[in-house]
Formats: structure tokens, sequence, C-alpha cells
């Protein structure tokens, strides 16, 4: 009504956030999945030669995807923070340093630090298209690739994707100024899906970066990480962390969250992370009062597992969920191959194992 | 823009901010917009009109206002008890037709025309009465109705009646007074309208059927479930409308000494007007005299300023209904958003800056590192207990705890698997200790302090204490009564946590932190509570020192321990023992080596630490989040601590893995077992401590040596003093 517009002033604003309602309703689908394998803060995962490579920290590990023990590939100076794949067998490998190494294949032994004049801070995403052109989603121009929560409390929104085509050697910023890009998928049209973690939503570029950035799916439940095609169509989104209206209320209180950022060690921040209840040291929201011996799985948190299957136009048709009350949450990856999704899941430290049909 | 630290917490630390939220609790409160209402009228009036305040026009507008006045009056009572008057215009004009009447035709004396007005008022009320209350027709069209037929009964009445009631040539002195004489410069009706309304107040505010009427008004279904006699109630609030129209119709007949074809009429637009202006709900079960008082000023200087500045009587009737509009509006809006607003503003916190950098970290290498031990408990009662907070046990061994159920639940030894409830109090029975004679004493969490005798009796030893005069809420009250310990003469010592919030919202104080708990002394001699200390933010747990000449308190919030000396030269004054814990301290309890057991009910977070520092983050945080979303200090994770006499830190025992005991309420030693309890658990912990007397008893290093004081006329008691005379008495107690 006309007065609400003077009582505004008067008022409480609420902070809300979207519900975890519709596609996104809550099961245990992912707290009740398989384990596949057992890693430390598994980052990426790939389907590559007949086998899953794992970047767990620095390793570069190979399951054989019928199970078993892995392979130890390689190990880098820096946790790597992305991985893709050339279709003549040579992997791209981002790295939390800052640089995207070739490993294998024609390019073998290239290194990108730099295209088209902007320096790799944050390598958080990989994608190829034909033979030699590598996409690179720039979480952002300050921070590194595992420091997304200070660039989040920071407002950042200085991401960027880049293209490099290795085999001319040209490099072109298709778009900047997005809030820590964090998943890429090329369409067939060679337009680009990224989803935008800060601003939780995902986003369509066109290939020749010309006209701005449309959003396809907006006001996501979750941060939106990374993007796999699935096999009947569509695609998978990794949701890294879930909201909090907490962290929405502090994301609005700059004198708090600059004292918090400069005072207090970042995993114990009011801010989305991979995984919680790691120390007592971290904050605590009522909802989440262990009572009776339970902790509801409804309590708002700082973490959540949940993966969700977006339909050919990019709306949510499902999702797999990891509560509260569960242990794998952060789920940063998926790959999925012959019925069988992968999900990395960096907070729970394991590597999940889900039949699709089930999804 | 970024408010200096200092600033910050002059502001949220200086200003009363929270007694708006307490003002807002109060009932009266409602009383602040008509109020102001009633200033505004008077000043704008008051402006306008020259001579507005002369004592000559003071007197008149005071003389009409005593008529008007009880007419108001009695339709607030009928609106307290859920209905409405139309009728009351038609009543009074009856009343004064009857008064003019009975003194200048029938020639009677003043008094028995004021009762000849009364029986009409009366008779008229009770006929409307009957038909609401009993017949239960709906009030609005029943005194619509009798409005109508009052109205034209009056009319016929007038005029056969008028010319003989000109021509009379009756002159009676004391009718006369009471129309126009004062009494000590007041007019006699105000006077009568005064003492009415004071009756009438007594009335509402202290009778049972003044009582019953804000019952059926507020709620006539429960009134009904909880016995009240809804239709006689209802019957008598017409009733006593009509007495009021009565009256005042008396009142006027006296000032104006005749009655004409206009008498009355309108009236009941006023009254109603002045009713809900005033404050009084349409829906019942809400209004006061005070807020009629309020309403009918206000609306009679409103018609008055209106007549004197020349406006006529169309446009007073217009503004008067425009008055109800807005008062109606008003009055629905404000009944359904008063819980809203008090919501969002109750919650004020405090600026508070933690100090002290020890670490409760198991790798910390501090004395308060936490670790793992106490998950080896084994659980008692596990899944049937709910929010033990406090436990004790007794010579025999057996266990006692009280639960969310308000119970006080005993379970036998050696084994714990058998229970009984061994009282049922209500509330929530928070801390426990127990006496030379066995009883218990409990601090029952929004209740008060109770006494449980050995065969299960109940007995209630307090629920207030003084109050101190500044405050707004009843502090007197006890809000959430939290532990005691009995001290070697008998008085218990114990705490109110809070005086700001309930037992069962806790921990919304953290998010204020403001210092209002107390500390507070039962005496059983006087049987009289009183405060000893206050500005405790968060007082919890309460033990006496194991000499008797002081008691260790806990201060939650603060995270510290405090000692208050009752004994010896220090007696009354409180020093810090333990400051800056990493943890929140609750229950203090003796350990068998001279040591304390302190359980710890939460740690600090840095985050929770930081806004504290930041009160406009809380504040916002409470305005703009659900609760379930709101900032906590982390109480998922307690422990054990256990310290000497001189505050120094012995040892820890926690639970890090929170799947046994995630908080700690409480612990009691007994025979080389600590037991364990925690406000929020399902089960008692039971944990054997290594190297502990097996002999020791809590009750033991209380009160043996110590003779209790004995009952008169118990001839084993009196023995046992005797037999105990050659042993050393304490200090004062032969």
């Amino acid at each position: 009504m006309w007065w609400d517009a003077l009582l505004d002033p008067f008022r409480g604003k609420a902070v809300t956030i979207p519900p975890m309602d519709g596609a996104f309703r809550p099961n245990t689908l992912l707290e009740t999945a398989e384990t596949f394998a057992e890693a430390a803060h598994p980052e990426a995962l790939l389907v590559h030669e007949g086998r899953l490579l794992v970047a767990s920290g620095a390793d570069l590990l190979a399951f054989p995807l019928e199970g078993g023990a892995p392979v130890p590939l390689h190990r880098f100076e820096t946790p790597i923070s992305a991985l893709a794949a050339f279709p003549d067998g040579g992997l791209a490998i981002a790295l939390v340093a800052g640089e995207v190494r070739i490993l294998g294949g024609r390019f073998d032994g290239r290194v990108v630090t730099e295209v088209a004049g902007r320096r790799v801070h944050a390598p958080t995403a990989l994608a190829t298209v034909g033979d030699g052109v590598l996409y690179v989603a720039d979480g952002s121009a300050r921070f590194s690739a595992d420091d997304w929560q200070s660039d989040l409390m920071a407002h950042g929104a200085s991401g960027a994707v880049l293209r490099l085509d290795l085999v001319e050697g040209d490099g072109r910023i298709v778009a900047d100024g997005l809030a820590w890009p964090a998943g890429l998928l090329v369409e067939p049209d060679r337009s680009l899906i990224v989803s935008e973690a800060s601003r939780h939503r995902l986003v369509r570029i066109t290939g020749d970066g010309r006209s701005k950035p449309q959003p396809v799916l907006a006001n996501l439940p979750g941060y939106p990480a990374r993007l796999t095609r699935a096999a009947g169509g569509g695609a998978w989104l990794a949701l890294m962390a879930p909201r909090n209206r907490l962290v929405e209320l502090v994301l609005s209180e700059r004198a708090y969250r600059e004292d918090m950022m400069a005072g207090i060690a970042r995993d114990l921040w009011i801010a989305p992370q991979m995984s919680s209840g790691n120390s007592f040291l971290e904050p605590l929201q009522c909802g989440g009062v262990v009572t009776m011996g339970v902790r509801k799985p409804w309590a708002p948190g700082r973490s959540y597992g949940l993966i969700a299957r977006l339909d050919d136009r990019f709306r949510p048709v499902s999702s797999l969920h990891s509560r509260a009350d569960g242990r794998r949450h952060g789920i940063k990856d998926m790959a999925e191959i012959g019925g069988v999704l992968f999900a990395a899941s960096r907070g729970g430290n394991a590597v999940l194992e889900i039949e699709t049909g089930a999804a | 823009m970024r408010l200096p630290e200092s600033l910050s917490r002059l502001i949220y630390n200086a200003i009363p901010s929270h007694l708006v939220g307490e003002i807002l609790t109060k009932r009266w409160a409602d009383n602040l917009v008509p109020f102001l209402l009633l200033a505004a009228v008077i000043a704008i009036f008051g402006t306008a009109i020259n001579g507005f305040f002369a004592p000559a026009s003071l007197l008149d507008t005071t003389r009409q206002l005593g008529e008007f006045l009880i007419v108001v009056i009695g339709l607030t009572i009928v609106m307290l008890g859920g209905g409405i008057d139309l009728s009351v215009g038609s009543i009074y004009a009856l009343s004064v037709f009857m008064s003019v009447v009975g003194i200048y035709l029938w020639e009677l004396p003043a008094s028995l025309a004021l009762v000849l007005a009364i029986a009409t008022g009366g008779l008229c009320g009770a006929f409307n009465g009957v038909l609401i209350g009993y017949l239960r027709l709906r009030a609005f069209l029943t005194t619509l109705v009798t409005l109508i037929m009052g109205r034209s009964l009056y009319d016929i009445l007038i005029i056969a009646w008028g010319r003989e009631l000109q021509m009379s040539p009756v002159l009676n002195d004391r009718f006369d007074y009471i129309g126009t004489g004062s009494l000590g410069g007041l007019p006699v009706s105000i006077l009568i309208a005064g003492v009415f309304a004071l009756l009438a107040h007594v009335l509402l505010s202290r009778s049972r059927l003044g009582w019953h009427i804000s019952a059926v008004g507020g709620s006539r279904r429960s009134a009904y479930n909880a016995g009240i006699p809804v239709r006689r109630t209802v019957f008598l609030t017409y009733v006593i409308s009509g007495l009021s129209a009565g009256i005042a119709g008396f009142l006027f007949a006296a000032r104006l000494s005749g009655a004409g074809p206009g008498t009355g009429s309108g009236l009941e637009l006023a009254a109603l007007t002045a009713a809900v202006v005033g404050g009084n709900s349409l829906g019942g079960g809400r209004g006061s005299i005070a807020k009629g008082l309020m309403g009918a000023v206000a609306v009679l200087t409103m018609t008055n300023g209106l007549i004197r500045l020349g406006y006529g009587t169309g446009s007073n009737q217009l503004v008067l209904g425009f008055m109800l509009a807005f008062a109606v509006v008003l009055d629905i809006r404000w009944a359904k958003n008063r819980h809203k607003v008090l919501a969002e503003v109750y919650v004020a916190p405090v600026h508070h800056r933690m100090s002290g950098d020890e670490s409760a970290l198991p790798n910390g290498g501090g004395a308060y590192a936490l670790n793992d031990r106490l998950s080896d408990a084994s659980p008692i009662a596990l899944g049937e207990v709910e929010g033990p907070e406090d436990v004790i046990l007794d010579e025999d061994g057996n266990l006692y705890a009280g639960t969310r159920h308000g119970e006080i639940v005993r379970w036998f030894a050696p084994d714990y698997r058998r229970s009984e409830v061994f009282a049922h109090i209500g509330g929530f029975p928070l801390g426990l200790a127990m006496d030379h004679d066995g009883a218990i004493k409990t601090c029952v969490g929004a209740m008060g302090l109770y006494s449980i005798a050995k065969d299960g009796e109940v007995t209630r030893l307090s629920t207030e204490t003084n109050r101190s005069w500044a405050s707004v809420v009843d502090d007197a009250r006890l809000r959430d009564p939290n532990d005691c310990d009995i001290g070697p003469d008998g008085r218990i010592w114990f705490t109110d946590s809070t005086t700001r919030y309930d037992a069962h919202d806790w921990v919304l104080d953290s998010i204020e932190s403001r210092p209002t708990g107390r500390l507070l002394v039962y005496d059983p001699k006087t049987g009289k509570t009183k405060t000893v200390r206050d500005g405790l933010r968060y007082a919890n747990g309460v033990c006496l020192a194991h000499d008797g000449r002081s008691i260790l308190i806990a201060e939650s919030w603060a995270c510290s321990v405090h000692r208050y000396w009752i004994d010896g030269p220090k007696a009354g004054s409180m020093e810090c023992l333990i400051a800056d814990m990493p943890g929140y301290p609750d229950n203090i309890n003796r350990a068998s080596d001279g040591c304390y057991w302190m359980a710890w009910l939460g740690v600090r977070t840095p985050t929770f630490d930081l806004s504290l520092r930041h009160p406009g983050f809380r504040k916002r945080m409470t305005r703009r989040l659900p609760g379930d979303d709101w900032l906590f200090p982390n109480i998922n994770t307690g422990g054990v601590i256990k310290f000497d006499e001189t505050g120094r830190i012995v040892g820890t025992l926690g639970d890090l893995t929170g799947k046994s005991h995630p908080m700690v309420t409480s612990m009691r030693e007994h025979k080389g077992e600590l037991f364990v309890g925690g406000i929020l658990n399902n089960r008692i912990g039971r944990f054997r401590i290594p190297g502990a007397d097996s002999e020791w008893t809590s009750w033991k290093s209380y009160w043996s040596g110590k003779t209790p004081p004995v009952a008169e006329g118990d001839p084993s008691q009196a023995a046992r003093r005797r037999d105990s005379a050659e042993t050393a008495l304490p200090e004062g107690r032969a």
C-alpha cells in the first residue's frame, strides 16, 4: 500500500535467501552416496583415457574407473585448482600459484601465465574447444584461486573469462567484471555458460565476447561452482556452499566485515566454507545448536553439499544434497561417465559415486 | 560510514535503548498515543481560542465534562466486556426527563429524583443486558434498536409533558446546587464524576467482577471455560452502562433545570469516539478508565473548541466521525502489529569488549586446553531424560536431576536404571543444592526458589526480591533463577541470571550482553529475599567455598568467576577470582581434593567476541534475521574445568567429538565419580575420576561434623545434638 513507503524507514529490512524448494527440495542422496575414493581436499575431477583424474591438493591422482588404488601422476609445487583435457590427450592443469600448465599432447610443457595482457591470477575453471582453444575462468584479479571467501567478502567483481588459442597464439579477454567465475561449459554454438559464484547465477557469454553476459539462471540457493555436461542432455551444476542469511547480513555490514577479515583466521569467518564443524572456534547460529544430541538437518550452516541437475535450458530439475547434519560438503567438481556421476566433496575429503539413474 | 568504536560504545551503552522494549511490554504503553493526542488537542485549542484557560471557561467545560465522563466510563466498561452500547444517548435523555419530572411535577426531593434517574437508566440497561447477555442478540443491532426506541419514547414524552414542565413553579435549591454550585472551586458534577471514575477504576482493576469483564472481553470462550459466568457478566456491563447514563442524565437535568427536544442526541457518537480515541479496543479486553478519561477530555475539548471557533453542529459531527475512524484504524493496526514492533525493538545490545587471549584448543598448550576424556563417560538415562541442567546425589547414592518438563527425577543407586518422578514443580528446575536434612533446594527457571523435602513435598521459598526503584519491568520477579547453594547459617545464596529474558530464552541474553544478572540471598528465618549484588553479565553457578566463608559466582557472558565474601573482614565485598576464560562458565561445585569443578556451557568464538564490539551489527541482526539465523556463542562445545582456591586451573575434561556431552552445564562429584549434566542434553554422564577419594560426597563435605539446627520437639535430633555437643561447633552456632 502507499503507506508502506512512509513506514519503510522504521521497519527492519529482512534479509532473505532463495528457499531450498522445488527442484532444490532437500534429500540425503549425497550423504548416502557410495564413496568412490578417499582423497584429501579433492578440487577437480576429470575422466581421461579410461581413468578418473582427481586433483587432491598438489597431487594429481589417477583412479581406475572400476575402483582401486590410485596412481600418482604428478606432484606440483602448489595445489591444483582446475583440470581440462584436449582431444589429443594433452592435459591442462591450473595451479593456485596462478598459471596453467599443459602436460602431454602437442602443447606439452606450455605454461600460461598471461592472456591478452592480463595475468592469470586465480584460475578456477578450464574448458577446451577444438584442438587448441583453451578457456580459463580467472576468479579474481586480487585473490588466488583458493581464496574465494576473501574475494566474496571484499565484494570482489574482478573475475574474467580468458580465451587462448594455443595454435595461433592469440589471447582475448572474453568477459570481465565477473564476481568469481568458477565454472565453464561450452555450448554447441560456441557460446559459454559461466557460473558466477559470488552473484549466485549462471550467465551466458558469446564466444566473441562482444555482448554483455546474459543471466540464464539466477537466485540460486547456493554459490555455483563447476558445470559438467550431463549424459542425457543438460548439465550438472555443483553448488559449493549454501547461502546463509547471516553471511548475507555480514556482507552488508562493512565495519564488522572489515574487522573480521583483518583479525580472524579465514576458516573461522562468518563466510561460506567447504566444510564446517572442524573447530569449536567456528561461528554458531541459533538453529545449529545441538539439542538432545541432535543437530538439526535444516540448521543454517556455512557449508553444504549440493549438486543440481539442469535441463538443456539450464533450468534446475532435481538435486542431490548433503545437509547441515552431514559431512559431504563443498562439492566443487563432477564428472559423469557410463551412468555414474563422480563428485568431489572438498569438505568431506572424498570422491563420491552416484548412479545417475537415481538422480 | 564507519562509527569509531569509542563512539559506538558511548551510544549503545549510555543510551538506555532497552527501555523502549520494556515500556512496550507494559499494558500502560497503550496509553501513550491517546495521551499525546490529548496533549495535542489541548495545545491546539488552547492557542487558537482566546481565554481558553480562563477560570470561567474551564469551570464551564469541566461541568460538562462531569456528565460526559460518566457516560464514557459506562461505555468503556461495556466495550471492555466485548460489547458496545449505542443507546446511551436515549437512556441519558430518558433519565433527564425522569429527573425533571420528579423535581418539577411530582415535587420530589433531589435525592429521590436521583434514585428515579438511576432506576430509569438501570432499567433500560437491564433491558439491553437481558437481550444481549442472556438472549445473546448482537450488541450493535440491539442497542441500535433500543437507541431508536428510547429516542422515540423520549420524543413522545417531551411533547406530552413539555409544556407542563415549562410552567412548573417549583424551585429546588439542592437540585440547583448540584447543577450550578461549586465545592472548593470545582463544580459538583465533576466531583461526582471523579468519585464515580475512581470507583469504576477500583471495580475494573481490583474486583472480581472487573477481572471477569476483562476476561470475557478478551476471550469469551476462554472465560467460559475458566468458569466465569459469561452471560451474567455481559448483562452487568449493560446495567452499569445504563446506571452511568442515568447519573449523567440527572446531572444534566440539574445543570439546565429542564429538558428539550434535542437533549442527548448525538451523545452516543461523542461517547463512542471518546472511548475509542482514548485507546479502548473495540474488540474488547483492552481498556481502562484512564483511557476513557483521556478520550473524554480530548473529545469534549475539541467539540467545545470547535463551537467556540464558530463551527456548527454539522462540522462538529464530521470531525468526530473522522476522529473515530482514525482511532479505529489505529486500534486495529496497533493490536495487530504491537508484538511485531516489540519483537523488533526488544533486543538492545550493548558494546562489550572481551579480553584475554588464552586458548582452549587441545593443542594450544594453555591450562584450558580441552581434551576428549569426557567422551568416555557412560550415559545414564540416555534418551529418557531431557535437559538435566544440574544433578545431585544423596547419601544413599541416588541421583536427582531437573528436567525441562518441570520435574525432578530420581534414579536409584547403584546402576541408575530405575527412576521415578521425585517431585513435579513446573517451570524448568535448574540448580540444585542439598540441605543438612536431605531436602533439595532448587532454582526453578521462570518461577523461583523451591524446596523439596525428603518425602517429595514441594515448598515455595521465594518468588520475588526487592524491586529496584528505577526498573521499568518488574525486577522484583525472579525471571531466570539459575543456581543456588546453602550457607553454613542456612541462608540460601542464589542467582537470577537476567531481568531481560525468560528462562527458555537465556541465550538471547548473550546477544544483548547487558549486565542485569543478580546475586540474591534468601533468609529462611524471615522468609525474605534480598538482592546483594547486581550488574552481572548472566550470573550463573553458585558454590559455597570449602571453608564456608565465601561463595563463588560464575558470570557467564563475562567468562569470569568471582568470590563474594559472606563472612570475615571482607564480608559483603566481591573480588574477581578467574577472569577472561576462553569458555562460558556455568555451575560450580566442590571437588574432593579441595578444588572446585566448573562447567563450561560453551566456548568463545572469535566472530562472536568481535560482534560484542559491534552492537549495531547485533541490533540489525536481530531485526533483519529470523531467530534461527542469529549468531550465538558456541554452546555446542563445553567442558569441565577444575580450579583451586586461588583460581589456578588444575585440569580440564572435554568432549570435542560433541557426541556425548556437547554442552556441559553441571557436574557433581560423588564417591570418586563425576556426574555430568547439560541443559540441552539427553543423558547424564558418569565419569570415573582417576585418583579421587572414593568415600567423599558433597553432602558430607557440607554437613558432616556440623550440627544441623534442631527442630523443636524432635527427640532424635535433640539427642544427636547432645551427642555432638562435645565436638567443636562451628563459629556462632552453639
